[in-house]
């Protein structure tokens, strides 16, 4: 009961914060809601008795997420106040395809049974992921990686392209 | 014995909630008198015996500050900033086991510990990675160019930094084969500690740790973000009174906690020999004070190197972490897994 009730005040704050991303004006308050809004989703990790994912998401996302800041103020003008308009250009478009895809997935979810026998099982522990990483999944593990490090060399290359 | 969580959370938090209050307070007024005594001077003398006093003199000032808000600041994140800092050094401290003793079974239990959190060292690292956060709010907040400098290098020295200091907590977890700080303090004292059972590998990822935790905590040598004759005060620039006074506080918590966390994953944490048989509650007193004098022992050598040694210029900063401690970590983490997986240790 106690469980329910968290879990619905945590998506509640979870939609609040995305929200409160895309609707906000200024770049670096921006990030902070983004930051809120991945804190938000490991609590949610925390309440489905994954708690190694949990503090994986805070540690991985922190790192990602102030980099991204760095890159929001160097990027952008910091006077006045780096505003950045968030409003769409077309939103009496852009909102029926939002609906309609949030529809979608909402009737796609509910019409899976398999995802409503799903059950939160404290099997989220750092040794099973740990052995189903590098056995079961060993192959799409290093192609992950591999595929990271591309991008990250490919990001360098891009970088460096004026001083060659 | 289990209590209602909420009263586990009342009868071992509060302790040690005021505890490390209580040295934050008198780390403040023991740097006064320790760099006095380096520089040949007296330190506070007045308010007190020894000037003991001096921080409550000092807190009581700072209420009384006028709150100065910069013109042009961003007025909600530059009040919110100096509350995180404190928040999350308090958060660390709940998996920091503080004492332990030999139950009936033989085997070494957490006594002072607030939480014994399964991914106990997960939960340290990614909390102090949260620590840039509030420190980013006030640089950027301040609408002042010495705080947003420094904020912007507290933020690239943090990110650095944390990449080896993940890389030495990884030495103890693969040698305990676990991720709890209690039940790494329980196989050190078992297999003896950490930085004598993995010989020069464990001692060398103590120091890997000891270095990317003062550069986490921007201590000098790696007191770049803050570096008072090129930044005047780093991020708290603009804070007056009470708010500055929290991230001075802030410091102290840092360094006190880095420190009892080495202490726990490379020193034994509370255990000490000529321990057992004694009973539980003699047990408990005295690693209690093992802990203590460990922690207090790496907390002095912190304030030690500050007052004795220059900083770092902010690419030699960077040179070392990239080209010296991230390769050094990654050799140190791969000498201990084949250690481990020949059955050396």
């Amino acid at each position: 009961m106690l469980a329910t009730v968290a879990v619905v005040v945590i998506a509640v704050v979870l939609i609040a914060t995305a929200v409160a991303v895309v609707v906000s004006d200024n770049l670096v308050h921006s990030v902070f809601w983004l930051a809120a809004m991945l804190i938000t989703t490991a609590l949610l990790y925390v309440m489905l008795e994954a708690p190694f994912l949990a503090a994986i998401q805070v540690m991985l996302y922190t790192g990602g997420v102030i980099t991204m800041m760095l890159f929001g103020v160097m990027l952008t003008q910091r006077d006045p106040g780096s505003r950045v308009p968030s409003a769409s250009e077309a939103p009496g478009w852009a909102a029926p395809v939002a609906l309609g895809l949030g529809a979608t997935l909402l009737v796609a979810i509910w019409t899976t049974p398999e995802l409503a026998a799903l059950t939160p099982t404290p099997s989220g522990d750092a040794q099973k992921i740990g052995h189903m990483f590098l056995d079961r999944y060993l192959i799409a593990f290093e192609a992950l990686s591999v595929l990271l490090l591309a991008g990250m060399i490919g990001a360098i290359v891009l970088a460096r392209k004026g001083d060659a | 014995m289990t209590l209602n969580p909420w009263l586990h959370g009342l009868v071992y938090g509060l302790p040690v909630l005021l505890g490390v209050m209580g040295v934050g307070a008198l780390a403040s007024w023991w740097e006064r008198k320790f760099s006095a005594r380096m520089q040949n001077r007296i330190g506070v003398d007045v308010f007190g015996p020894f000037g003991v006093l001096q921080p409550f003199a000092d807190a009581l000032k700072m209420l009384q500050k006028e709150d100065l808000v910069p013109r042009g600041a961003d007025k909600t994140m530059f009040f919110i900033a100096p509350a995180f800092p404190v928040v999350l050094c308090v958060v660390l401290l709940g998996v920091v086991p503080f004492a332990g003793y030999w139950d009936d079974t033989g085997t070494w239990a957490p006594a002072i510990l607030i939480s014994n959190l399964d991914i106990g060292i997960l939960w340290v690292l990614s909390v102090s990675g949260l620590m840039v956060f509030p420190l980013w709010m006030a640089g950027w907040a301040s609408n002042n160019k010495y705080a947003l400098l420094a904020a912007m290098r507290t933020v690239a020295q943090g990110v650095s930094y944390e990449i080896p200091m993940v890389l030495a907590a990884l030495v103890p977890v693969i040698v305990a084969g676990d991720l709890s700080i209690a039940r790494m303090v329980a196989w050190q004292a078992t297999h003896g500690w950490m930085v004598f059972s993995l010989p020069v590998v464990g001692f060398l990822a103590f120091v890997l740790f000891y270095l990317a935790s003062l550069a986490e905590a921007n201590r000098i040598p790696f007191d770049i973000p803050e570096a008072e004759s090129e930044l005047v005060a780093g991020v708290i620039v603009e804070y007056t009174g009470i708010k500055s006074g929290l991230f001075i506080l802030t410091e102290y918590l840092h360094t006190f906690i880095a420190s009892a966390l080495a202490t726990a994953m490379f020193f034994g944490g509370g255990h000490m020999p000529f321990l057992a048989g004694l009973p539980a509650i003699a047990q408990i007193v005295l690693s209690a004070t093992a802990m203590l004098v460990k922690t207090s022992m790496l907390f002095v050598s912190i304030y030690w190197i500050r007052w004795s040694w220059y900083r770092f210029r902010s690419d030699q900063l960077m040179e070392l972490c990239w080209y010296y401690l991230v390769p050094g970590g990654l050799v140190l983490v791969a000498c201990t897994a084949v250690s481990v997986s020949l059955g050396w240790v």
